[in-house]
């Protein structure tokens, strides 16, 4: 005899975009970088060293950042308005923990939604979970920033892996950022 | 009861279970096969709709309703008169401050302890006595279990993909206990927290570490030093999201329990006693402050069975222990 039975999960996994990427502007030349930093271990020297390297190559025309009140949490909507007001363009990570580095995928996530051009720095080791959480809420394909080993995923960098990072992942934030 | 889940067909029981094996919907062990019968007579036991939302996780655009804990309930061995406790659990875990992404999701592994109080505990053989915290009771196994079928299926908390624990534990099968409210005239905690004595409630805690607190000595003072020396081996992690709001919980097991009476320990002086020695100052690796905001941040639990000298400190994630109601 046949038992029918019901379906625990809310239904498949999106795969299909529902959100809309913000319009990118041709360079980073006068653009103003917004940095969400999750403050895991030494992400904020990370995104500093990034954004002085754009200002010097890019011409961008300054940064404005904020640190999140807890690694996994949206920022607070002070924080988010200061983002909002002042930025053009933004980054948002990085390392996790991988609540932190999908919390930060979902802030980018929200920047696009907002207007605002952005893109999430990630480790390889969570690539698997940003990927989940993109497809959850309609943004199947969005492009993200991927950061390998031997660099590890939970923040504790030395200074020069700061300035490191921050050089490898330049040139591909700037594709992100751009037209 | 309409309902709205999407439907499965199978042969028979075996292939049912077997269907959720391959779509991923078990903690690996097999599970009741959900039909719309035992849902709905579950969704009924709490009085519920189907589509009533019991919360959301928002970082991942998840809403819970009442007809997917039921399905889940119903998946994880629950009896229909469970349903009342999965419910407040879940809605204690889907509270802002249980930060249920976080939680869920880190490489740290976290679980959660569901902790329950009042008459439901009697009424639900919700055990708090000898071996409360391991197998071998109904209740306290499908309610814990439930919680986390719902927080694989319904918040997509899939080992590997989501979920990032390096190592997990088996904390996150199912854990659940009461508090034994009738060992001694301790006020429970709920009451602690603002319930009336003859409500009942639930407390979920994030659990990053369990520790153990074994103290054969019979002296009150050495057992307090001991469970506040045992907080103290790693401290806690602290954000200002949380904030103030940040707890431990301390589970006073029976042996320690009846010394501390004997000495004419009320629950509240041994909040108070261990928050002052919990709070000070960070002396060295192994000696790490446990930053509280005050004394109600760590909630005294009365449990466990006699036998060992031993309390037990469930030590959080980066999350608050959150309160509801068992309607």
């Amino acid at each position: 005899m046949a038992l029918i039975t019901l379906d625990p999960t809310n239904g498949a996994f999106g795969s299909s975009a529902t959100i809309a990427m913000a319009p990118r502007p041709a360079t980073l030349a006068g653009q103003t970088l917004g940095i969400i930093a999750n403050g895991l271990g030494q992400s904020e020297i990370m995104f500093d060293a990034l954004a002085a390297e754009l200002t010097k190559w890019d011409d961008l025309a300054g940064s404005v950042k904020v640190v999140k009140p807890s690694v996994s949490v949206p920022p607070w909507p002070e924080q988010w308005t200061h983002i909002i007001d002042n930025a053009t363009v933004a980054v948002t990570g990085f390392g996790g923990c991988g609540s932190c580095s999908t919390r930060s995928m979902r802030d980018a996530i929200d920047l696009e939604a907002a207007g605002i051009p952005a893109v999430c720095v990630v480790h390889i080791a969570l690539v698997p979970a940003v990927q989940a959480l993109c497809k959850l809420v309609g943004a199947p394909d969005y492009p993200f920033v991927v950061v390998d080993y031997p660099y590890n995923p939970t923040g504790v960098w030395s200074a020069d892996e700061c300035n490191a990072m921050a050089a490898q992942v330049i040139d591909a934030v700037r594709i992100r950022l751009t037209a | 009861m309409s309902l709205s889940s999407d439907t499965l067909t199978h042969e028979g029981y075996p292939e049912a279970v077997e269907t959720y094996f391959a779509k991923g919907w078990t903690d690996g062990l097999p599970v009741i096969p959900p039909t719309a019968e035992a849902v709905a007579a579950t969704l009924a036991a709490a009085g519920l709709e189907a589509g009533e939302v019991l919360g959301a996780v928002p970082t991942r655009d998840v809403t819970v309703t009442a007809e997917k804990a039921a399905v889940n309930a119903v998946m994880a061995g629950c009896l229909p008169e469970y349903f009342p406790v999965v419910v407040a659990s879940v809605r204690a875990l889907l509270q802002p401050l249980a930060n249920c992404h976080s939680t869920t999701a880190t490489l740290a592994g976290a679980a959660h302890a569901v902790i329950v109080n009042g008459p439901v505990r009697q009424q639900l053989d919700i055990v708090g006595g000898q071996a409360c915290m391991g197998p071998g009771f109904r209740s306290n196994a499908t309610i814990g279990r439930a919680l986390r079928l719902v927080i694989r299926n319904v918040c997509r908390t899939v080992p590997g993909v989501l979920d990032r624990a390096s190592f997990s534990w088996p904390l996150r099968y199912s854990f659940c206990f009461a508090e034994n409210e009738e060992y001694s005239d301790w006020t429970p905690l709920h009451v602690l927290h603002g319930y009336a004595r003859g409500d009942s409630a639930v407390t979920v805690m994030s659990v990053l570490r369990l520790l153990q607190a074994t103290e054969f000595a019979p002296e009150s003072e050495a057992i307090l030093e001991t469970i506040s020396e045992t907080g103290r081996l790693y401290g806690m992690p602290i954000d200002s999201f949380v904030g103030d709001a940040r707890g431990v919980v301390v589970v006073i097991g029976t042996e320690h329990h009846r010394r501390l009476l004997d000495d004419g320990w009320t629950k509240e002086a041994v909040r108070d006693t261990l928050f002052e020695r919990m709070t000070k100052p960070t002396a060295g690796k192994y000696d790490k402050q446990v930053i509280l905001a005050a004394p109600d941040n760590i909630l005294i639990v009365a449990a466990g069975g006699p036998g060992i000298a031993q309390s037990q400190l469930i030590m959080p994630h980066l999350a608050a222990p959150t309160h509801e109601l068992v309607r």
